[in-house]
């Protein structure tokens, strides 16, 4: 009896092998030629409604997926070209602005692209109130007026009234962020689902925000088909596009967490494109043979913030003395390398205004003159706040060393993302190191952060970094807010220029690098691109050999 | 010069292993020298006993030893080198710091949690043991009851809940550690207590009015000792593990302590392309608890009354 059953094991062990051979064969494989696959950490997503979409992942999806009014212009930012609109106009007084639309446009559904369309999407934006809504709100918009601020004339002509004359770049600019969205109001209206109105929310419909946070109502390139939290996002070409048609039929973002199995899967030719690459893995990927690295750089700046309610970081000879004591080109030459460059100035490269001074570096013995002017000869004890992520850990432990070098005895003191926040937003820390993305692209999104303060108070409604540093500077926020009001490109640049220099002079931020965001793809990808912001991450021009 | 006593003159050997002991002092000393005598057969045991001598050492003389200093790297120009370069013998960490001197270093926070968890833990466990064995009753159940709370969480986790709620540092962490790991030495010692409560010798001082403080300070505890000691030193290996694991989930240490676990953490991210970076304070820790364990087998053989000669 011992014979058979040999046999048959012999059998299954040699059927185990061909399983295992079957299994192991799809690691070769190589994505299909008619679809770009992308290594994506979006775990940020929460609703690819662009009325609610806040989040960086989110806007990448949305500005391939969907049309606004105007763009960013992603090869030069400071001007903002027509998308529907065919042409725009403000009135005299500065308060009325004029769109008129192209005519023919289509939605993915087919229906036609009205100016209805374009005043829906604006209401139902902020009458959903979610976070994106205070670009609208901010120029008097309210759930009330808005039906009226925001309203189709005629079938291709939209108007919008804003509540004072501010700069008409500043209004355009804002109407670049993925909020201002056109989506199909027939379709939408469709789907919708009645509520029962409450104090907070006072509409009896919500406007199709359940459909959207995982449907799809737009025009883009692409159409989204499925969004599946910590999965996937799958996009199609979509045939009603008026533009340029895509190269790809299919878009597919895979999840992956890991910049290590991102690029495991890269070099696998699991994806085509890695996203969240480390800098180590990132150098290790741009030494394959057929694999490169495309950059872009991106309007988010990283700094170190001192509270102003600690009686020896509020001293202005320690504030300056502390933005001598961080090593710019070494963690410039390290630890950012690829994934940052140093930048000094609060406006990141590529805003109107931005200037790119860079009068700090490494300087001890500059640092302990200027402390003992001070008072502080010998130094003293400081808590920093650290979010347990890289690369801020390893800034904020390069900073504990060099400053250490003047005395300072820096304590760090880590914690996750929420914790080490709501100890800032509540004005608890001492150090800071945090980092801040424009909201829309316009200095005013970090201007008005960096140097307005319009009330001191511990229970104040402004929650601008200023504040959060309690840092009381009425005259710089007078100024910011002139500069809102200012028609003129060039006088507005300047008041923005003068801005910076006084923050980069006395201002409670060390502001570190400006963010530069990176992705490891094969060499046969074509016209790979990354865009100056979130939402112009194109994947429409991509072609593949 | 001749001392001019004629008695036989024994041999030190001899005098220590006298089956006549002519004091108590002869009598402890022979006995000491005894366990050395099974301890040191055991080749293992003395191995392990090399290693923690060592570890002593090296945490004693860091600042002579060290060939960098382990807090202050040179980012710029000594980031990620790989063992061997230069005058860094094992490389450099992702801030330009050496890690042999980092290595060097954190024996010294590697010992003193080790010494302290076992300074906290043992006593506070052999305390709630003998009182909980020698009085009985409702004392007992009561102490065995907290006793059994403890032991019913994972060391880990509750040691992980403690550090949660008192604040990450290498303070809270030692703290939370000896928490955690006095309720096995309890329950050792209470075993023990019961063996003994009962034994005449306990009866005769009993008789001879020593108060309960007493009998349990003087007359129970020290038999406690030998097994504790034992139990101890096998635990040791497990504390360095779960202090590691705590400055690895960024409980412990803080930087810039050159923890070992928190140095893992660290170099965790460049394992593929830099592997020594987490390696060698892996080692270490692989090489320290290796030899707590060798060293507490030792003891144990050593130990045991049950093998003992006398």
């Amino acid at each position: 009896m011992n014979m058979p059953i040999r046999k048959t094991f012999a059998v299954l062990l040699a059927s185990a092998g061909l399983a295992a051979m079957v299994s192991a064969a799809p690691a070769w494989a190589v994505t299909p030629a008619d679809t770009l696959v992308e290594g994506f950490a979006f775990d940020d997503i929460i609703s690819v409604d662009p009325g609610e979409a806040f989040e960086l992942s989110t806007a990448e999806i949305t500005g391939n997926t969907y049309n606004m009014l105007v763009r960013i212009n992603p090869e030069n930012t400071a001007e903002v070209v027509n998308e529907l609109a065919e042409s725009w106009s403000v009135s005299d007084d500065k308060l009325t602005y004029t769109f008129k639309l192209k005519p023919g446009l289509k939605f993915a559904s087919g229906n036609p692209i009205t100016a209805e369309d374009v005043a829906f999407s604006m209401e139902r934006a902020v009458k959903l109130d979610k976070s994106p809504a205070f670009l609208l709100t901010q120029f008097g918009l309210t759930g009330d007026n808005v039906t009226e601020k925001a309203k189709a004339v005629d079938p291709l002509t939209f108007t919008l009234t804003v509540d004072k004359p501010y700069a008409p770049s500043f209004v355009l600019n804002v109407l670049t962020a993925t909020v201002a969205s056109v989506v199909d109001k027939k379709l939408v209206m469709s789907k919708a689902q009645p509520v029962t109105p409450s104090e907070k929310y006072k509409y009896d419909t919500d406007f199709g925000n359940g459909f959207l946070k995982t449907g799809y109502a737009g025009s883009g390139p692409y159409k989204i088909m499925a969004w599946k939290a910590n999965e996937a996002v799958v996009l199609e070409a979509n045939p009603n596009y008026f533009g340029e048609k895509p190269k790809l039929k299919r878009v597919i973002y895979r999840y992956m967490k890991e910049s290590s199995s991102q690029r495991l899967a890269l070099e696998a030719g699991d994806i085509d494109v890695a996203r969240n690459l480390e800098p180590g893995d990132m150098e290790a990927v741009s030494k394959k043979p057929g694999m490169v690295i495309t950059s872009a750089p991106k309007g988010t700046v990283y700094f170190i913030s001192f509270n102003q309610k600690n009686k020896d970081l509020a001293k202005p000879e320690v504030r300056e003395a502390l933005k001598y004591l961080i090593d710019y080109d070494a963690i410039g030459a390290t630890l950012i390398k690829g994934v940052g460059t140093i930048h000094q100035t609060f406006l990141p490269a590529g805003q109107l205004g931005a200037i790119d001074d860079k009068p700090y570096k490494l300087d001890v013995a500059k640092a302990k003159e200027l402390l003992a002017k001070a008072g502080l000869k010998d130094g003293f004890s400081v808590t920093f706040d650290v979010r347990n992520i890289q690369p801020v850990t390893g800034i904020a432990e390069s900073f504990q060393q060099t400053a250490a070098q003047a005395g300072i005895k820096v304590e760090i003191i880590p914690g996750d993302g929420k914790q080490t926040l709501t100890k800032f937003r509540s004005r608890k820390h001492d150090l800071y190191i945090g980092q801040w993305g424009s909201d829309y692209f316009d200095p005013n999104s970090n201007a008005e952060t960096f140097t307005s303060n319009t009330d001191n108070s511990d229970d104040s409604k402004n929650k601008t970094l200023a504040w959060r540093n309690a840092w009381d500077v009425p005259a710089l926020t007078k100024e910011t807010q002139s500069a809102l009001l200012e028609p003129d490109a060039a006088k507005r640049a300047a008041i923005y220029q003068d801005l910076q220099k006084k923050v980069l002079a006395d201002g409670p931020f060390a502001i570190i690098y400006q963010q530069v965001e990176i992705a490891g793809h094969s060499e046969k990808l074509k016209n790979f691109k990354l865009g100056p912001s979130f939402d112009t991450n194109f994947v429409y021009t991509i072609s593949k050999d | 010069m001749t001392t001019g006593l004629d008695t036989p003159v024994l041999s030190r050997r001899e005098w220590l292993l006298s089956d006549r002991p002519a004091s108590r002092l002869q009598a402890q000393l022979g006995r000491a020298y005894m366990v050395w005598l099974r301890f040191s057969a055991n080749r293992l045991a003395l191995a392990g006993l090399g290693i923690i001598l060592m570890l002593i050492v090296v945490a004693l003389f860091a600042d002579v030893l060290a060939p960098h200093n382990p807090v202050q790297g040179d980012l710029r120009n000594a980031r990620l080198l790989p063992p061997g370069t230069g005058s860094y013998l094992l490389g450099t960490d992702d801030q330009g710091r050496d890690i042999l001197s980092r290595l060097i270093h954190g024996s010294r926070l590697t010992l003193a949690v080790v010494v302290l968890v076992a300074i906290i833990a043992a006593p506070l466990g052999l305390l709630v043991g003998t009182v909980s064995g020698y009085a009985g009753g409702w004392v007992d159940a009561v102490l065995m009851r907290i006793t059994d709370i403890f032991l019913a969480f994972p060391k880990l986790v509750l040691a992980l809940a403690f550090v949660a709620a008192l604040g990450p540092g290498i303070e809270n962490a030692i703290l939370a550690i000896a928490l955690t790991s006095w309720p096995p030495y309890a329950r050792m010692a209470r075993a023990e207590t019961l063996g003994v409560r009962h034994s005449d010798y306990i009866a005769a001082v009993r008789l001879m009015g020593a108060s309960p403080f007493r009998i349990v300070l003087r007359h129970v505890m020290p038999m406690c000792l030998s097994s504790l000691i034992v139990r101890v030193t096998l635990d040791m290996a497990g504390i360095i593990l779960t202090a590691a694991g705590l400055g690895f989930l960024g409980l412990g240490a803080q930087p810039p302590l050159p923890e070992w676990g928190a140095m893992i953490a660290s170099g965790r991210r460049f394992i593929l392309d830099q592997w020594w970076v987490a390696t060698m304070p892996g080692i270490a820790i692989l090489i320290v608890s290796l030899g707590f364990n060798l060293l507490g087998d030792g003891l144990r053989d050593a130990l045991d009354p049950r093998e003992a000669g006398q």
